[in-house]
């Protein structure tokens, strides 16, 4: 048991299969079958990521017994295992929430198949985050994207089903990318496993610079287009806006992360630390991180639709993890990590807000929300606080991770890009306030809607996981010191 | 320019303007099935790469007959990896043909501008 990482995900892999199944059944018993599940796999997670906090001991395990340099090797690295608890416990949150929230998104008859996709997503994703073969990484990949394509379309109205094809025909032109960019590798290292990739690739780099540089620029735009980086962002926003709510928040808050994380695990397992730091794509990283900052601000800044409004917030937010690995000091990218989770606790929140606010009141536009703070208190104060987060004021999970973002800017010689967090952090600040501002302090003249407001009001299993990322976002804040150490630690022990 | 080493790594080049083709395609055509058959040329460019890389030339089939060893086999990894990646090519089309006929539901055509006009 306590060697079997393989679990982490089988474990949600047949559950996912036998969902149909079950539906045909007993369709009810699908949305408390997927709660357990990620309540299961949230438990194993936290057992490997607790018993790594004094030794920082990676668990490797070879599937099939096909020893590591032929067979797929799946490692449990600290990092792996803390991302593995952010995307189990999450999901755990965002399947209690889908309870009740699916039966008035989506068709009911699709109920069933929907919880397949859900929880194939959260298979491939912690699959995409334990493995340590890059070839089974690709299949992976494609797992979450096309089971992530499924959970935008499930909605099933015109809009979802468009902005499901741009995603779909996007993330297959950046798969192809990483698929050229593998065998790339492969021709340079021989190797799939990475650890041994690794170290051949550390040996052998000087004598192919242009089929690096290739390698690089591939594996950069194909994993850029997968994780909306600004450029190729443009499937993003339609499809984050269009997906039902709790497919908004594993969308946003987790899907474009492991793609983050599975280039991570390139740049410091294979390509090695001392080979990023002077590669030039960390430049390329840096500058459209730094655009990304900006132009998704602005751009989310002229939205009226709530949800469009948040997902080009994540295509902003998503640059300043690009900033992050862009600056690549050790630091820098412990800043990037940290704002990784908290963004994945904010963007989580937000979404699940907006869902909570429609499928009370029914509105979707920006300018509609007047007197959510009274009539959903612990709504609106959770979605203050993930805004504050936004923002990055003081308290908050996001103030660290942008202070510290802003220093290492500072550290690693690029002060400027100090200027670019401010102006986007006052953009932040642009697009929430006026959301918190009507919640609170501007009151309907003629409130026909306060009957609607009150009558179909939220379950406790809505409200509990909106509650619970915004404490999760004020932990980070307030006892991030201690998160942050660990962080360093650990992200420390993965640059090795 | 060296001549000799392009045509000695001609393979390579071929896979790399088809996928370029491909790309092309998806990025320029206006039907929705065209822009499948783009992603489909693209994905085969690399299959195509993959192949080319895994030869070795004067190889034989990687078959070990005990009575007579040959003396160099060809690669047999990037082929069988390659059957997973088309597979996943087949999944990836198949569900994008099935939205496709999902979109003609919604809007009546698959011409992508006139999605634009419905809006």
């Amino acid at each position: 048991m306590a060697k079997v990482p393989l679990y982490l995900i089988l474990g949600g892999l047949i559950p996912s299969f036998a969902m149909p199944v079950l539906a045909r059944w007993k369709r009810e018993a699908c949305a408390p079958l997927a709660v357990i599940v990620c309540g299961g796999l949230f438990a194993l997670a936290l057992y490997f990521s607790g018993g790594m906090v004094g030794k920082l001991q990676p668990i490797y395990q070879a599937v099939a017994d096909w020893s590591p340099p032929w067979g797929i090797e799946i490692a449990i690295e600290p990092v792996s295992a803390l991302m593995a608890v952010l995307i189990t416990g999450l999901y755990l949150l965002i399947a209690l929430f889908s309870c009740r929230s699916l039966k008035k998104e989506i068709s009911v008859d699709s109920i069933g198949w929907y919880y397949v996709e859900f929880l194939l997503c959260m298979t491939a994703m912690l699959g995409l985050v334990i493995t340590h073969d890059i070839f089974n990484m690709y299949v992976f990949i494609e797992v979450v994207g096309i089971s992530a394509v499924a959970l935008v379309v499930s909605k099933g109205d015109r809009y979802s089903t468009e902005a499901s094809l741009k995603y779909l025909i996007l993330a297959t032109i950046g798969s192809g990318f990483v698929l050229l960019a593998i065998g790339m590798l492969y021709m340079i290292t021989g190797h799939l496993n990475m650890r041994f990739a690794g170290e051949v690739f550390a040996q052998n780099a000087g004598q192919y610079p242009y089929m690096i540089w290739v390698m690089m620029t591939l594996f950069v735009v194909g994993f850029g287009i997968k994780s909306a980086l600004f450029p190729l962002h443009l499937w993003l926003p339609d499809a984050h806006a269009s997906a039902p709510s709790p497919s908004s928040a594993i969308l946003s808050g987790l899907v474009v992360k492991v793609y983050i994380i599975a280039l991570f695990k390139l740049f410091f397992i294979v390509f090695g630390n001392a080979f990023y730091q002077q590669s030039n794509i960390r430049i390329l990283l840096l500058i459209l991180g730094g655009a990304a900052m900006l132009f998704g601000s602005f751009f989310a800044f002229v939205q009226l639709d709530l949800k469009r409004r948040l997902a080009y917030s994540t295509v902003a937010q998503l640059g300043y993890i690009y900033l992050g690995l862009g600056l690549a000091t050790p630091w820098a990218i412990v800043a990037a990590f940290y704002h990784l989770v908290v963004h994945a606790l904010m963007k989580t929140c937000l979404f699940l807000c907006a869902g909570a606010i429609s499928y009370q009141t029914g509105r979707k536009k920006v300018t509609g929300l007047q007197n959510i703070g009274y009539t959903m208190p612990l709504t609106a104060a959770s979605f203050t606080v993930a805004a504050f987060s936004m923002v990055g004021l003081p308290l908050t999970g996001g103030f660290i991770s942008k202070y510290l973002l802003a220093v290492e800017s500072m550290g690693a010689h690029y002060p400027y890009f100090i200027a670019l967090l401010v102006l986007s952090g006052l953009l932040n600040a642009a697009y929430y306030f006026p959301i918190i501002w009507q919640f609170y302090f501007v009151n309907e003249k003629d409130p026909p809607e306060r009957r609607v407001l009150q009558k179909d009001k939220i379950p406790f299993t809505m409200q509990l996981p909106i509650v619970v990322t915004a404490a999760g976002i004020i932990v980070l804040g307030t006892a991030g010191v201690a998160a942050y150490g660990y962080l360093q630690q650990i992200v420390v022990h993965f640059l090795g | 320019m060296n001549w000799g080493a392009l045509i000695a790594n001609f393979p390579y080049l071929v896979s790399v303007v088809v996928f370029g083709i491909g790309i092309i395609i998806v990025l320029t055509q206006s039907n929705l099935l065209k822009k499948v058959i783009g992603l489909n040329i693209m994905t085969s460019a690399v299959f195509l790469f993959y192949i080319a890389f895994g030869n070795i030339e004067g190889g034989v089939a990687p078959i070990l007959d005990p009575a007579a060893p040959a003396e160099l086999y060809i690669n047999p990894l990037p082929s069988g990896l390659i059957l997973t990646g088309i597979v996943v090519g087949f999944s990836t089309s198949a569900f994008a043909l099935a939205l496709i006929v999902k979109m003609y539901a919604h809007y009546g055509t698959i011409n992508a501008p006139d999605f634009m006009k419905m809006r």
